[in-house]
């Protein structure tokens, strides 16, 4: 799957959409609303994708959704005329979340017994089951026990496709500083599923022993 | 295979390359080591995981009403979009002006104060610098002179520098 896919972006952007964006971003910042509404409407999807890959609650990630309009709507007046208006508001967003994910309450261990049944299964089953809304209730939690720049890197790497440089600009540091919290974030994962995995099987190999001592 | 050769294959296939688990030898290997097969697990898992959170979520119903409303709420009228308008553009050039003092006291202060570095030009051959009221010597009381008086003071000056005045005491070579 290339970046693109990844992103859920539109190929290009025609001559003109970006008029129209162009008209609207003016009419805005004179302080009409509704072309402000317009312009956001051209954007909100991409907006809630982006949103959606770190919060689970639909209504979460509505009220921070409303966060990131309304920064944006405040911050039109220092848009520079004439540059795109997707980044710009795409920045706006990630640093919203990353706002959120210091605010909320890190967990930085996780053990099998925290699992809810479903995602227990899952587990269980290796990822093979169709069951999405495990997966990502899983995910949500293996990331939780990630730094938030940790979760933010991978995040933007992973779901939604962007370049590292593009990872590096939203972290505020280096190029390699942000592979090595990419590198970081995926080590981290991948040891406490493994971790979970061990534990699962571990449970597993118990019950059975179990089962057949009561057959016997 | 050992465990380590194991793992740069799965290393390299968590991070996209090739699937490896056609690999004879590696199926082999996993089929023995427990940690392997579980590293292989989770490698799989941890993919699968961060796919699960692409998913399409588009704005319910009553999320532009609600918008609409903490925009009117927010005080952001007319007036708001041109201060935050003005706040934007002096954003841009505080930083702009802070930098521009201090590449200019850069460039002075080392050369002792805000006088001129360059020299002018008079005529064809005269050169002379700027100076200033205290360098020239002149009493405080005087008022400011004008550049014509400061530039015949210096050009007088310039002129006697052949045949200087003798000091009281100074024995006169001639």
């Amino acid at each position: 799957m290339n970046d693109k896919e990844k992103n859920h972006e539109p190929a290009e952007e025609s001559g003109e959409q970006l008029q129209t964006e162009a008209r609207l971003i003016q009419q805005a910042k004179e302080g009409d609303q509704r072309a402000f509404e317009a312009l956001l409407k051209l954007h909100d999807r991409r907006v809630f994708v982006l949103i959606g890959s770190f919060i689970r609650r639909r209504q979460d990630v509505e009220d921070l959704a409303q966060d990131v309009f309304l920064k944006a709507y405040l911050a039109l007046g220092g848009f520079r005329p004439g540059a795109p208006f997707a980044p710009w508001l795409k920045r706006i967003a990630v640093n919203t979340c990353y706002d959120h994910l210091r605010k909320i309450r890190r967990r930085p261990e996780m053990a099998l017994d925290d699992l809810a049944v479903s995602e227990k299964m899952y587990l269980a089953a290796g990822g093979g089951s169709d069951d999405r809304v495990a997966a990502r209730d899983l995910a949500e939690r293996v990331l939780a026990t990630l730094p938030p720049k940790d979760r933010l890197a991978i995040t933007l790497r992973e779901v939604q496709g962007l370049e590292i440089a593009e990872i590096a600009h939203a972290l505020g540091c280096t190029r390699p500083a942000a592979k090595v919290r990419l590198f970081r974030a995926r080590r981290a994962m991948q040891a406490t599923l493994q971790r979970l995995i061990r534990q699962e099987e571990q449970m597993g190999n118990r019950s059975r022993r179990r089962e057949q001592n009561e057959v016997s | 295979m050992r465990c380590h050769e194991a793992k740069t294959l799965l290393e390299r296939e968590g991070k996209g390359g090739d699937l490896f688990i056609e690999d004879e030898a590696l199926a082999r290997h996993l089929a023995v080591c427990s940690r392997c097969s579980q590293a292989m697990k989770a490698f799989r898992l941890s993919s699968e995981l961060l796919g699960a959170l692409r998913e399409e979520i588009e704005p319910g119903p009553s999320f532009y009403p609600r918008l609409r409303e903490r925009l009117a709420t927010s005080g952001v009228g007319e007036a708001g979009v041109i201060f935050f308008q003005a706040w934007g553009l002096a954003r841009r050039l505080v930083p702009a002006l802070a930098l521009g003092v201090l590449l200019l006291a850069g460039v002075t202060v080392p050369l002792g104060g805000f006088r001129s570095p360059l020299p002018v030009q008079v005529g064809q051959t005269t050169e002379f610098h700027v100076f200033s009221l205290e360098e020239l010597n002149l009493p405080a009381a005087v008022e400011r002179p004008t550049q014509d008086q400061m530039l015949a003071f210096v050009l007088m000056e310039t002129e006697g520098r052949g045949a200087r005045p003798e000091a009281p005491g100074e024995r006169s070579g001639k």
